[in-house]
């Protein structure tokens, strides 16, 4: 009877799933007119705005499609018809997979097709887009409107949660802005998939639990307590402890080992931190780019056993000050670095930000530092290159990717796109083709190594690309590879992929914060 | 064919069934009465296992209402005041959508019936007033010849020409069926009912066939050689005892024709003439809803 009653609510819903799904299609004609560089502006606010339209479509399509046989309530016709409640919980949940999901995977696939990835990149991006809001999207949403008898009972609860989401954020992030940023370490961080997940398990848990009581005993107030339940423990999720992500991290690691000579050293031989000319070396003294109650030490490191063509990424760095009473005086994030293979003298400033009324207390006193560095190393994957100017290669295993130059003449502007996830981190120079001269590559990377790829909103194709700079607008650099020779310059790309998670711990005995103040 | 016992149904601090038991015999019409607020349609949903007890039990075609499954309601009709149907589908898109679930559906039946009660197939239900929506009720409910058809309120805001449609449509198929029907417009059960409950905030106040409950009440007209005067002491089985001039009329609820007499002369003196008329339900039902109102039940 599954079929039977799907082609009910086709009849019922066929109106709806159109228009949601010409939304989506509509989302992707603009992002495939906008190409690369995003030129349009009329475009650009409409792929702004589009995407929340049919993101909200979609919502209320699927409360729609779940009200066409409401639970809640006692009027309903169906409740005294002899339909099977498996049979119609299965339809239901089909109905929505198919024309909930369908029109997005039809987005992603056509889209990727429209933009000459091959059918099997294509299709692999589509899957995983589905696949993605799935647990992200489809099956919440269709547990929470299985407990709602109509849309305006939908509405009404939806505000509620919001509200409650965001009074929990907000105290959350309140928490967590008093605990240094040492509450919430994992949202939003390079394992932020690891909560994430967790929270797409749990939602199918959920889903599991309270469709079952509404479809198979209809206990919707037992169903509501149990929405409110499982809501309040996939906002606890974002307080997993970040050894435990990164744990779990480690052990997905590609090539387990690798990164086992690497060594983080604190050197106190090695010069202070200068800040830059112009602003004033006190540490008390709001810097341009940090937060103006504020202070910070620059940890002078020697890093060293990256392997050649390697760099090094501190996922996170937690810092702990303590005193000689063994009390714990401060515990926060230190700024998060790089570190290439620069031969012997492989030396930066670890900085750490500590609250200027905790500085003052601390900073005379001696103190035993201890910071554990989350890091993961990154093996060269591949190179790519394209011109300097007016660049349009398609590179398998990396994307499409243009470039071209900026209005005002100081940088490349390099824009790419992929299906599915773009890479973790790359490199980029120019490089003079003929003089084989170079500019300072640049790195750019974002954490992010789930094993999955998805988002809420719009396609599943990344776009990604950065900025290469060859002229100094105020004058104070000067680039090997500059203007006049960027027709016979290339953007190289050098792609990275992360093969080793690993620890290291630093505990200096006894130092003097205020020592380590920059120059 | 459906037996209640000691059911109870609170919704929230109101307490809408108090202990309420009941029996419907098979091939019976059922009349489930009381007013606005009594608890029939709490039964029926609870019958029908729209809503759970919150103690006690009901059964019906032999299995607990919590338990029943599509198999018992395919032998099952119901009809509602306030059944919501998909408004967007037409009537017949609707019948064709119902039809699979009835493996004892009979097409022909459908027509007739969608014939007799003169049903726009092709309009949507949304459309229909309320009068055609539950008649396109009926007859989705008919087709399959339910062994036990459950009807809520199914008079309630039809108007009489509607309601005749009805009562034929559904008098022209009941046969065998074991009828359940809950009401308050008293005429309407009149003739159709072999049965009857009554209830009052929640309790059954009596249960009887319906030959015994109108063969038992009377209206008692005893004409007095002197002005009229309530008597003393008035048996509980007499109600509504009015004194006018020299008439003095009561409800004769235990209404034995040959006890009738004497059991008047001997509580009134200087009777002349006694006259029992038998009573029509309506006037049954508000005789008992002013006794149960007035705690003398």
């Amino acid at each position: 009877m599954v079929w039977h009653i799907f082609k009910k609510d086709w009849k019922l819903a066929w109106v709806f799933v159109l228009v949601v799904s010409i939304v989506h299609w509509i989302d992707s004609a603009i992002i495939y007119k906008l190409g690369l560089f995003d030129e349009d502006p009329m475009l650009e606010m409409l792929a702004d705005a589009v995407p929340m339209l049919a993101f909200f479509g979609s919502m209320f399509l699927i409360g729609a499609i779940v009200h066409l046989d409401a639970i809640p309530g006692v009027r309903q016709d169906w409740l005294v018809r002899p339909i099977s409640r498996r049979d119609l919980v299965v339809e239901k949940f089909l109905f929505v997979v198919f024309m909930v999901n369908g029109p997005i995977f039809a987005e992603v696939l056509l889209q990727g097709l429209a933009n000459k990835f091959s059918l099997r990149l294509s299709l692999v991006a589509a899957i995983w887009q589905v696949t993605f809001l799935l647990f992200a999207f489809t099956l919440p949403l269709f547990s929470f409107a299985s407990v709602t008898r109509n849309m305006t009972q939908a509405f009404i609860l939806g505000c509620g949660c919001t509200f409650i989401i965001l009074g929990f954020q907000t105290i959350a992030s309140y928490l967590n802005g008093r605990a240094h940023g040492t509450l919430e370490p994992v949202p939003w961080s390079a394992v932020g998939w690891v909560g994430e997940t967790a929270r797409f398990a749990l939602s199918v848990v959920a889903a599991i639990i309270i469709l079952g009581l509404q479809y198979f005993r209809r206990k919707t107030l037992f169903a509501r307590a149990m929405v409110l339940l499982f809501g309040v423990v996939l906002l606890l999720t974002q307080f997993i402890p970040w050894k435990a992500a990164f744990a779990i991290e480690q052990k997905l690691s590609p090539k387990p080992g690798a990164g086992s000579s690497a060594v983080v050293a604190f050197d106190p031989r090695l010069e202070k931190f200068r800040s830059p000319s112009g602003l004033r070396a006190s540490s008390e003294q709001g810097r341009r780019y940090y937060v103006g109650e504020h202070s910070s030490v620059f940890l002078p490191l020697e890093v060293a056993g990256i392997p050649r063509d390697a760099f090094l990424l501190t996922d996170r760095v937690e810092a702990r000050f303590i005193g000689m009473d063994g009390k714990i005086a401060f515990h926060g994030i230190g700024e998060r670095l790089e570190f290439a293979d620069e031969g012997p003298n492989n030396a930066t400033h670890q900085e750490i930000q500590i609250p200027t009324s905790v500085y003052r207390d601390i900073k005379e006193q001696p103190l035993r530092t201890q910071v554990d560095y989350s890091l993961t190393l990154f093996a060269l994957e591949g190179s790519y290159s394209l011109p300097a100017l007016g660049g349009d290669e398609r590179m398998p295993g990396f994307g499409w990717c243009e470039t071209k130059m900026n209005e005002a003449e100081t940088v490349v502007e390099l824009r790419c796109m992929q299906p599915g996830k773009g890479p973790t981190c790359a490199m980029l120079f120019l490089e003079n083709k003929a003089t084989a001269q170079r500019n300072p590559a640049r790195s750019s990377c974002h954490g992010d190594y789930s094993p999955y790829t998805g988002w809420y909103f719009g396609d599943n194709l990344a776009h990604f690309g950065a900025n290469i700079p060859f002229r100094d607008s105020s004058g104070l650099a000067k680039f090997p590879v500059d203007g006049p020779q960027l027709p016979q310059s290339r953007v190289v790309i050098r792609v990275y992929r992360p093969e080793d998670h690993f620890t290291r711990s630093l505990v200096i005995p006894g130092i003097r914060l205020k020592d380590w103040e920059a120059q | 064919m459906i037996r209640v016992e000691h059911l109870w149904k609170k919704f929230g601090r109101f307490d809408a069934l108090r202990g309420l038991s009941f029996d419907v015999p098979e091939a019976s019409a059922f009349a489930l009465i009381g007013a606005n607020g009594a608890g029939k349609t709490t039964t029926i949903k609870i019958l029908m296992n729209i809503l759970d007890p919150t103690r006690g039990s009901a059964a019906l075609l032999g299995v607990d209402s919590r338990k029943i499954s599509p198999r018992e309601l395919r032998q099952i009709g119901y009809v509602s005041e306030n059944q919501d149907m998909p408004s967007r589908l037409t009537v017949e898109e609707y019948v064709a959508y119902l039809r699979p679930f009835y493996p004892t559906w009979d097409r022909d039946l459908e027509a007739s019936i969608a014939r007799q009660l003169r049903l726009p197939l092709e309009r949507k239900i949304g459309d229909l007033s309320h009068g055609m929506r539950m008649k396109m009720a009926l007859m989705c409910a008919l087709p399959y010849r339910p062994k036990l058809l459950v009807l809520d309120e199914p008079f309630s805001g039809l108007d009489p020409l509607v309601r005749d449609e009805f009562m034929e449509g559904l008098l022209e198929q009941a046969g065998e069926m074991t009828i359940l029907i809950s009401s308050h417009e008293l005429g309407e059960i009149d003739g159709v009912a072999t049965h009857v409950a009554f209830l009052d905030e929640g309790q059954l106040l009596f249960q009887e066939s319906m030959s015994d409950l109108t063969g038992r009440f009377r209206e008692v007209q005893v004409t007095l050689e002197i002005e009229a005067a309530r008597p003393a002491q008035v048996p509980k089985e007499w109600l509504e005892m009015r004194a006018i001039g020299n008439v003095l009329t009561f409800v004769d609820t235990r209404f034995d024709e040959n006890g009738l007499s004497e059991r008047i002369r001997t509580r009134i003196e200087g009777v002349r003439a006694i006259d029992a008329q038998p009573m029509v339900l309506r006037s049954i039902f508000t005789t008992l809803a002013r006794a149960a109102r007035d705690g003398r039940t």
